[in-house]
């Protein structure tokens, strides 16, 4: 953006939406760093918020409390003072040796896993008890029922809010721009400071905003439907997978078949 | 079919407590299950049933009292009894026990339901588990299903699998809590017939059932349950000849 020539306020009240295009890599790059530190957080909180969901719902009379605490104080802070906070506040302050880029990942790995820990808690209690009774019932260990059986169910159920949750970690990453990250926001900035093309630069920043949370907006769309529970022995679905399984189960039905006649114990029901 | 109270005793329970909170929900119960013997347990709702068959398997563990399985302490104990200790998980890899609500799996297909206790828990390799699971669902009927996630079956076939996601791990005693009360009238029959078959093949059961028709043809034991006390049991005559009157007037109601 250095040869890019300071250009007179006012001539340049047309529209040039090859402005956008004369600076692609500039954008591109603010939103390599917004996508790293989006992603970055939000597996982070992901991860993070699986535990303080478990721990939130511990028995035990002090953790149990700690973590309610821990989720309340963490979604009561604004983000743009959070941000702040963590870096000047304690990064800088106590001179320890974390960078901006990480500071912001931190802040918003610890807000987005309070929210993140309440949506595993509600998560994974819609899922019914008699599932957890019945995983044991068979033989299964605690965590085998928790981890086998009630957590895929979770999972299912918070696919959808999960994916709001990351379209706001991509806007809320704008936030780190404060403290001097370059990612898309920063960049937009300092390009229109620059050259003063304020819609050009800002109109580019929307859009690229509305790119991504979009693209994450059809991937959690994919999910659903990827996840969708489809009998492949009659449904038309012709996925590759699809395929593969409904040949080894019409082989696995022959097979059983087969052994009827030749095991005389094990013969047909009614019904 | 089955044998008498003589056969040689699986499950023993001995003077099993349980309270949640103040609600005191078994009062002391006593009840002894031969090997091949059938139980048919009834009474009014909130009287403890679901409460019992869940402590025979340690999904709830008793207050007090003794779960005796095959040699093995499950429970508190008794006073002044020295048996060696067994591990919960272990009894129930030994007890069966099928659900009023089924309670599948729904995100696995019906040969994963079957399948899944043999691979996690037996650590049987993919493609002998799940070929035992396919002879298991066809004893059900069900091989035409293996595929099907539960939300596609009806009421009976996911109860059908249910019964074979248990018996899949050869138990040595099932438990039925009301298996056929959540269904629609139609899928009872079902559902009936495949515990019917079970009971013939000398499978030692527990069941909780208000379908007096299999109670009288199965039940080798029968058990009136009511506010936490088993108030009486009895052969095959208990239900023609009951002497308290709480049984009685319980027979009645729901002939
Ligand atoms: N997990 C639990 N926590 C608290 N109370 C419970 C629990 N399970 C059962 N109870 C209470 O214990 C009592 C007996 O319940 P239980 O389900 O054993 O009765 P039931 O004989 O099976 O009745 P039903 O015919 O309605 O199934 C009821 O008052 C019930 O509210
Ligand atoms: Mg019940």
């Amino acid at each position: 953006m250095n040869s890019f020539l300071v250009i007179p306020v006012l001539a340049q009240a047309r529209f040039r939406p090859e402005f956008i295009w004369d600076n692609r890599d500039i954008f591109l790059g603010g939103v390599r760093l917004t996508l790293f530190i989006a992603i970055i957080a939000f597996s982070l909180a992901t991860a993070m918020g699986l535990a303080v969901a478990l721990l939130r719902m511990s028995k035990s009379r002090i953790v149990g409390p700690i973590m309610g605490a821990y989720i309340n104080v963490f979604r009561a802070i604004p983000l743009l003072v959070f941000v702040l906070f963590v870096y000047y506040g304690i990064a800088i302050q106590f001179d320890l040796a974390i960078s901006a880029i990480q500071a912001g990942i931190l802040a918003l790995t610890l807000q987005y896993s309070a929210w993140l820990g309440e949506i595993f808690r509600s998560g994974i209690q819609a899922v019914s008890d008699g599932q957890r009774q019945a995983a044991l019932s068979v033989g299964m260990s605690r965590p085998q029922a928790f981890f086998r059986v009630v957590l895929p169910q979770a999972t299912r159920i918070v696919i959808p809010p999960m994916g709001n949750m990351f379209i706001g970690m991509i806007k809320d990453s704008s936030l780190v721009y404060i403290i001097g990250v370059p990612e898309l926001l920063r960049v937009s900035n300092l390009l229109a400071n620059t050259t003063f093309r304020y819609f050009e630069v800002y109109l580019a920043t929307v859009i690229s905003y509305l790119i991504l949370t979009t693209a994450v907006y059809f991937g959690v769309k994919y999910l659903e439907k990827r996840y969708a529970l489809v009998d492949v022995l009659t449904s038309r679905v012709r996925s590759p997978f699809a395929r593969r399984r409904s040949a080894q189960l019409l082989k696995l039905q022959e097979a059983v078949t087969t052994s009827r006649g030749s095991e005389s114990t094990s013969g047909r029901d009614s019904a | 079919m089955g044998r008498t109270k003589d056969a040689e005793p699986v499950v023993r329970l001995r003077n099993i407590h349980k309270s949640f909170g103040a609600n005191h929900v078994l009062k002391g119960i006593d009840l002894t299950v031969g090997q091949g013997q059938h139980v048919v347990i009834f009474g009014p709702s909130g009287s403890g049933k679901s409460t019992l068959l869940r402590t025979t398997n340690l999904l709830e563990a008793p207050d007090s009292g003794s779960v005796w399985f095959d040699g093995k302490e499950y429970g508190p104990g008794i006073e002044g009894e020295d048996l060696p200790r067994g591990k919960a998980r272990l009894l129930r890899e030994e007890i069966g026990m099928v659900f009023q609500q089924f309670n599948l799996f729904p995100h696995i297909t019906a040969l994963d339901n079957v399948a899944l206790a043999l691979r996690r828990v037996r650590k049987v390799k993919r493609d002998e588990a799940e070929y035992k699971a396919a002879t298991y669902l066809d004893r059900v009927g069900l091989l035409d299903k293996l595929g099907a996630y539960p939300s596609q079956l009806s009421g009976g076939q996911q109860q059908r699998v249910a019964i074979a996601r248990s018996l899949v791990m050869e138990p040595r005693v099932m438990l039925f809590d009301e298996p056929t009360s959540a269904l629609d009238p139609e899928l009872v029959g079902e559902v009936l017939a495949v515990m019917r078959d079970l009971a013939e093949s000398g499978m030692t059961m527990v069941v909780v059932t208000h379908e007096m028709g299999f109670a009288r043809e199965a039940g080798d034991l029968n058990i009136f349950m009511d506010e936490g006390v088993v108030v009486e049991t009895g052969g095959r005559e208990l239900y023609d000849g009951a002497r308290e009157p709480r049984t009685r007037a319980f027979l009645r109601a729901i002939l």
